[in-house]
């Protein structure tokens, strides 16, 4: 038994040295399609490389955005310009309170901002996070702020991911990363917005029943959120927490929107603009949840007259 | 408590150092651990029918020691029956009510009435199938003087509830396990390491193949109206492998965890894919139920003597009441019926038994007759497959029918996303030719090569389960029978 014991020992050691370096090969040599559980991306619709090489660029502005799509797809930081602020929008695809924590951590003393605005889409405080963290490690300086949130989210991708980064980082090949700041369908506007070329509308119809389904976050998601909401407030940094809107029909899909409202109005100022505007699914959206560029105007005007009566 | 989850990792090294560490001086104290054991296992998939598991135990354990002691024929027969018609009785209550009441509906419909007779939101509890089918083999073995009822009710309960076979097999005889749960067991050094290979080499299945194949097979039988005939041949082979590497691959940790703890399973799986007929094919698939079959149904019906009705008749019966083992659902029914269909001619033309050997034994590669005959066993298979998974008859032939279209010469709608399983399959199946002769593929492989080249491979084994392994953790297939 204690051979047994003795070799199986071993065995863990060899193992414990032998995965990352197979990731490493592996991630290097093979195909993506080989690639199922190890997702290096160097460009994601959010551009993040481009968003954290210029960010110190916009250091004291008046306003930093942390979120999801919706934040860097609908918060233009050229509108904002025109009323006066200076913001910087960090926001990322899928980003949840998980990663806007990191990234609040790292970037309020370079930023120094006066306001945050913090976008809450209900979903984002469901999911694991996985998608998200894919960017972070990705781009990112592995940290121990970066390794706590893959222990969180504790998914295989998210490990390999970061055996994958780390290396690279180690070696320095993750230095100096650029990525195209203009694709096929979008352009990355300095300052963190991500404008559609093009101004295209939403094609779903709402269906003929709605499967309703109730808010359930995850607790490392709720943990994540109000170590942000004390952060902020240790910092006298206003939080502004945005509901942006989505179709009627996205909306309703959850049975408990009161609740939600209820929750984020409890821990800072919130605005949910599913109530505040009055948008049309077919003309002001491209997606079921996402404004087109006509929406994304309509709403920026309203964000800046509910908040600072402009 | 999955065999691939956590949980199982960090519940099968603490009972395993308790049992030889902890117990290991006493025969009875160990398997008091086997028991609890067992019972929390089986508790953590659901603790309201842990009643019922004891019950169906306690139930064959004292009708088998009233065999024993009946001192007629008539009180014999009368405890016998008992334990099956309740048994049976279980079993027919949570695995075909609704499906007897539906189907008696269905019936009465087609000639213009409409009864509404009740139907129940029965759970079925996992492993029933299998704990029962135990039981049952205990119960008549003791009933046709084969065995001995066992007097010590752990050392019963064990056999029953072991927990690597509790809720999906192999079916143990008692003739087999009992006397080992009987006998002291010895910590053997070599069985152990073999136990972690075949439990390292079924993990490779289930999460690597099956889970990978499950997400196409599910996509395209769930849409299976919106693909070319090519996808659905593509769907039906996911299924195919999916549904092999699930099944064997939970077989392959039951024997792996058990022989860990020094118990020998039956064999459940022997390569069945390479074989070169059905018949051969059945004496490779799921041995434990086939073989089960064949000693309390099928010998007891005459077997393949007598004449060429009874012949078929028999033939039928077993395969019929085999699919129907596996659920309340016609598609099984017709999958039984269409692998009689595929048996008969062997049996009426006595080749049945011409493949008894492995294929190619000693030998790299299969013969041009060999190979020919084990696609066209294969293609059979995945043929009957598709009645398996379909969600109806009706949904099977709709399939069948999409494949023998045009679209069948269509390039396949999701070949790229497919590529990326593609040459994992390969490498499995190569392990499982290489593997054929062995109990389980990687039981002799690297056996000679230096140990940093074995590791090497069992490391890149493990790589490949973090590599590929799904994220959502899918259950395996034959916890629903």
């Amino acid at each position: 038994m204690s051979k047994f014991l003795k070799n199986i020992g071993w065995f863990i050691f060899f193992v414990i040295i032998s995965y990352p370096l197979l990731v490493i090969f592996w991630g290097d040599v093979m195909p993506h399609v080989l690639k199922k559980n190890l997702n290096f991306r160097v460009a994601s619709g959010s551009h993040l490389v481009t968003k954290i090489n210029e960010i110190s660029n916009y250091k004291n502005s008046d306003i930093l955005i942390l979120g999801s799509s919706h934040a860097y797809r609908e918060i233009d930081t050229r509108i904002l310009k025109q009323y006066g602020y200076k913001a910087f929008n960090l926001g990322s695809s899928a980003q949840t309170p998980v990663q806007s924590l990191i990234f609040l951590q790292d970037y309020v003393n370079v930023i120094n901002p006066k306001f945050l605005f913090y976008e809450v889409f209900p979903q984002t405080f469901e999911i694991d996070g996985v998608e998200s963290s894919l960017d972070l490690l990705a781009y990112y300086k592995i940290n121990k702020k970066v390794l706590n949130m893959a222990f969180t989210i504790n998914n295989i991708r998210t490990y390999n991911t970061l055996i994958f980064g780390y290396c690279k980082q180690l070696f320095g090949k993750n230095k100096n990363l650029q990525e195209d700041t203009t694709d096929q369908e979008d352009n990355y506007i300095s300052g963190g917005f991500v404008e559609k070329k093009k101004i295209t509308f939403n094609q779903e119809k709402a269906p003929d029943v709605i499967n309703k389904i109730k808010w359930t976050p995850r607790s490392y998601q709720l943990s994540a959120f109000e170590k942000m909401v004390s952060l902020a407030k240790n910092k006298n940094i206003k939080l502004i927490l945005i509901q942006t809107p989505v179709t009627s029909f996205r909306y309703a899909k959850y049975s408990d929107n009161e609740n939600i409202d209820k929750y984020f109005s409890g821990k800072a100022q919130y605005y949910n603009f599913n109530k505040l505007m009055s948008l049309s699914d077919s003309v002001h959206f491209y997606d079921d949840h996402h404004l087109n560029q006509i929406g994304v105007r309509l709403f920026d005007d309203a964000l800046m007259k509910y908040i600072f009566g402009k | 408590m999955l065999f691939n989850s956590l949980n199982f990792a960090i519940f099968l090294p603490i009972v395993l150092i308790l049992y030889w560490f902890v117990t290991n001086k006493k025969l009875q104290l160990q398997n008091i651990l086997l028991l609890v054991a067992s019972y929390f296992f089986y508790a953590c998939w659901d603790y309201r029918f842990l009643f019922l598991l004891i019950f169906s135990t306690l139930l064959d354990y004292f009708t088998g020691i009233k065999m024993h002691e009946a001192k007629t024929r008539k009180t014999k027969k009368f405890w016998f029956w008992l334990s099956i018609l309740i048994n049976l009785g279980f079993l027919g209550f949570f695995k075909y009510y609704n499906f007897f009441t539906e189907s008696f509906a269905s019936a009465l419909g087609v000639i213009g009435l409409k009864p509404n007779f009740w139907t129940l939101n029965v759970i079925l509890p996992v492993g029933i199938s299998f704990y029962t089918f135990h039981g049952l083999s205990y119960v008549i073995d003791i009933y046709n003087g084969r065995v001995k009822p066992v007097r010590n009710f752990i050392e019963y309960a064990v056999f029953v509830c072991f927990f690597p076979l509790l809720v999906a097999g192999p079916i143990e005889r008692a003739t087999h396990l009992l006397p080992q749960i009987q006998k002291k067991r010895q910590f053997d050094y070599l069985k152990a390491v073999d136990g972690l290979k075949q439990i390292l080499w079924g993990l490779f299945k289930k999460m690597v193949i099956a889970d990978n194949c499950a997400e196409y097979a599910n996509l395209i039988f769930y849409n299976s109206g919106t693909y070319s005939g090519s996808t659905l041949v593509l769907g039906a082979l996911f299924f195919t492998f999916q549904i092999y590497c699930d099944f064997s691959g939970y077989s392959d940790i039951a024997l792996g965890t058990a022989r860990l703890f020094g118990i020998e399973l039956l064999r459940n799986f022997a390569f069945p894919y390479f074989a070169r007929d059905i018949a051969e094919f059945w004496r490779r698939w799921h041995i434990s139920l086939t073989t089960w079959f064949r000693d309390y149904l099928y010998i007891p019906l005459g077997g393949s003597k007598g004449g060429t009705w009874k012949k078929v008749r028999n033939t039928f019966i077993i395969f019929l009441v085999s699919g129907f083992w596996h659920g309340a659902n016609w598609t099984f029914i017709v999958w039984g019926a269409l692998n009689a269909i595929y048996f008969l001619p062997l049996l009426l033309l006595k080749r049945n038994r011409n493949n008894i050997e492995t294929v190619a034994q000693g030998k790299y590669f299969p013969s041009l007759k060999e190979l020919l005959n084990m696609i066209i066993t294969f293609a059979l298979t995945v043929f009957a497959w598709i009645f398996f998974r379909a969600e109806s008859v009706g949904h099977a032939f709709r399939y069948i029918g999409k494949i023998f279209s045009r679209s069948l010469f269509k390039h396949p709608e999701i070949a790229h996303e497919a590529l990326g399983i593609a040459p994992i399959i390969g490498f499995f199946l190569c392990v499982e030719w290489f593997g054929r002769e062995q109990q389980y593929a990687l039981q002799h492989l690297g056996l000679k090569w230096p140990r940093i080249l074995r590791w090497s491979f069992y490391s890149f084994l493990i790589f490949l389960i973090g590599m590929f392994m799904s994220t959502n953790g899918s259950p395996f297939i034959y916890f629903q029978f």
